[in-house]
């Protein structure tokens, strides 16, 4: 036959000498990851626009302050204006980019049939999940940081005009940029989360958008104390707890304490990713 | 080595996998053979840990492949050439899956040159042909230098330089000393790059062996005689176990009997022959004859009842 001449002269009993060194590791699983993200173009885009959208928010809001002072309706209210949340009030259209960041890094995975490869490179596939969602908070908090000083800068001098540039030196400015990453930081894994169970990039954004910002105006008018008592423990509601309102005149506000907000909104991050920990481990890929 | 013991797998109530127990040998090459949709994808998904098992289990180099604490240096596969992000170059994707493993750049450029990708490495792999993606595959499966190494269907879309690269890559691997399983549904590939033979149709394995056996063992080679004195000849060797068909006259085909027998008969009586030729059933046909049963898509019309309407 044909292919014994292309055979090499070796005895088939001889071990195969492995010359390449591997050793599968958390630290390499993650080095894989950021490899991933940072590969895609798609990466960039969604972290660029999700500072530019903050920026453009922000400039919005500031610019709607001569108008809200001019009415006497709504100047009373100025006073209780936070400079540091006005600042930071474009996160919820951030929300938007960062859910669907977060559920891209592992749908992205599935439709296009990468997460084979994944799974075979790690077949206990849960440290794949960790190093994704440790990525992730690396990555939004770091946008999360571009977007706020990005918003601080081109809304300083509007602001400047009321007295309400946020103070550097004040906690309070801090507490509020750290608790609109903190819930940034949420979506992004509520959607890991969301993204691993469903798999389906349209199902997982759908399903993400619609608990992060749709369902508190939709169910809002619902005047059913049941159905209130929920909307409370809704993201954006929670978030509320610990966040001041950007704009005193549209407050979401839930009576959740500061801690139960946290708490509350840490479960919307931690639970679903659980969930998919269990289930991508017993799933077939 | 990789070794299955009652390894099924359902999906539903279709079973995919039925209750199969192979040894894969190393320092060969085993050509896992069967029809589209017999299973052989499914159970080589199963061996790398990605399907879950209904029943039964199997092990690579002596352990489930999950349990490897180097899985790439156990097992290389190309299970699904497109199993990549189409928006990553072809380095970036080979670079996610080495450091995993920390495995260095240099490998990967190394597996990027052996597999003839220097030119593309950095191109969307959206963009590759299948050939490349199959090329792509296979780079994946030897960045860890494997010890076992799983390819599903890995000719499929490359061209005939491609081909026979890929034999010539397998049987290179395997005379290293390595377990080498790959699946076709083309016997005259299997033919031509396989020691060994599984054959599976319908989630069973329907035979296993060297691959002249598993030839031999399905199609009884026929003799073919061609003589004036056909009628003479056939009543002189004819004896029980000897079956005689003639395709036209004066030719007859024999099976159960040898040229060698046959050419003694007609010297010994006087007989002229014009033709005494051994008939070897050709790879297709052997295999056709093997799955036919097991076949799970089939052409209503099979092409030998196609009428010639024109003639």
């Amino acid at each position: 036959m044909t292919t014994t001449l292309t055979r090499p002269a070796v005895k088939a009993e001889q071990a195969p000498r492995q010359a390449v060194t591997a050793h599968r590791t958390f630290v390499g699983v993650m080095r894989g990851e950021w490899i991933k993200l940072l590969s895609l173009r798609s990466t960039w885009w969604v972290l660029g626009s999700t500072a530019g959208v903050m920026a453009l928010i922000a400039i919005g809001v500031a610019a709607s302050l001569d108008g809200l002072m001019a009415n006497p309706m709504t100047a009373q209210g100025m006073g209780q204006l936070n400079g540091a949340a006005l600042v930071s009030t474009g996160f919820q259209i951030g929300m938007v980019t960062i859910a669907v960041l977060g559920a891209l890094v592992i749908t992205g995975e599935y439709a296009t049939g990468m997460a084979r490869s994944t799974f075979a490179a790690v077949p206990t596939r849960v440290p794949v999940l960790a190093a994704k969602a440790i990525a992730l908070v690396v990555l939004t908090t770091g946008v999360t940081i571009v977007g706020i000083g990005l918003s601080y800068l081109v809304t300083m001098s509007k602001l400047s005009q009321y007295d309400l540039v946020p103070a550097l030196d004040s906690a309070e400015t801090w507490r509020v940029f750290a608790g609109t990453a903190y819930c940034l930081v949420a979506a992004a894994l509520f959607s890991l989360g969301i993204g691993a169970l469903l798999r389906s990039t349209a199902a997982t954004v759908t399903a993400s958008l619609t608990v992060l910002l749709l369902l508190p105006s939709i169910l809002g008018f619902i005047n059913i104390h049941w159905v209130q008592t929920l909307v409370r423990y809704l993201p954006l509601p929670a978030s509320q707890g610990f966040l001041p309102a950007g704009d005193p005149n549209q407050n979401l506000g839930s009576g959740l304490t500061a801690t139960t907000g946290l708490l509350v909104i840490a479960a919307y991050a931690i639970v679903p990713l659980v969930c998919a920990a269990i289930v991508v481990r017993r799933r077939d890929a | 080595m990789i070794e299955a013991q009652s390894l099924t797998k359902r999906y539903g109530d279709k079973i995919a996998v039925d209750d199969i127990s192979f040894t894969i040998p190393p320092g060969s090459v085993t050509g896992f053979l069967g029809p589209n949709g017999a299973g052989k994808s499914t159970t080589m998904r199963m061996i790398m840990g990605l399907d879950r098992p209904t029943h039964g289990s199997v092990t690579v180099n002596g352990k489930p492949y999950a349990k490897h604490l180097s899985p790439l240096s156990e097992v290389g596969a190309l299970l699904d050439a497109k199993a990549v992000y189409p928006g990553r170059s072809a380095r970036s994707h080979l670079r996610t899956m080495a450091a995993t493993h920390g495995i260095s750049t240099r490998r990967v450029d190394e597996v990027i040159d052996m597999t003839g990708l220097s030119t593309v490495a950095t191109k969307r792999v959206g963009a590759f042909s299948p050939g490349m993606g199959q090329r792509l595959g296979i780079a994946s499966a030897m960045l860890g230098d494997p010890r076992t190494l799983i390819l599903d269907e890995p000719v499929n879309g490359l061209d005939p330089e491609g081909v026979l690269w890929v034999r010539h890559l397998v049987r290179q691997l395997a005379a290293e000393g390595r377990t080498v399983f790959l699946s076709s549904h083309l016997m005259s590939e299997m033919a031509q790059t396989a020691d060994q033979l599984l054959v599976i149709g319908r989630g069973k394995i329907l035979t296993a062996g060297p691959v002249q056996e598993v030839i031999d063992s399905v199609s009884s080679t026929s003799v073919r005689v061609r003589s004036p004195q056909a009628a003479e000849l056939e009543r002189l060797v004819s004896r029980p176990g000897v079956t005689v068909s003639s395709p036209e006259a004066g030719t007859i085909d024999l099976r159960g009997t040898t040229a060698e027998a046959i050419g003694e008969a007609a010297a010994a009586h006087g007989i002229v022959l014009h033709e005494l030729s051994q008939q070897r059933a050709s790879l297709e046909e052997a295999y056709v004859s093997l799955t036919q049963d097991s076949v799970e898509y089939r052409s209503d019309v099979a092409p030998t009842h196609v009428k010639e309407e024109n003639s």
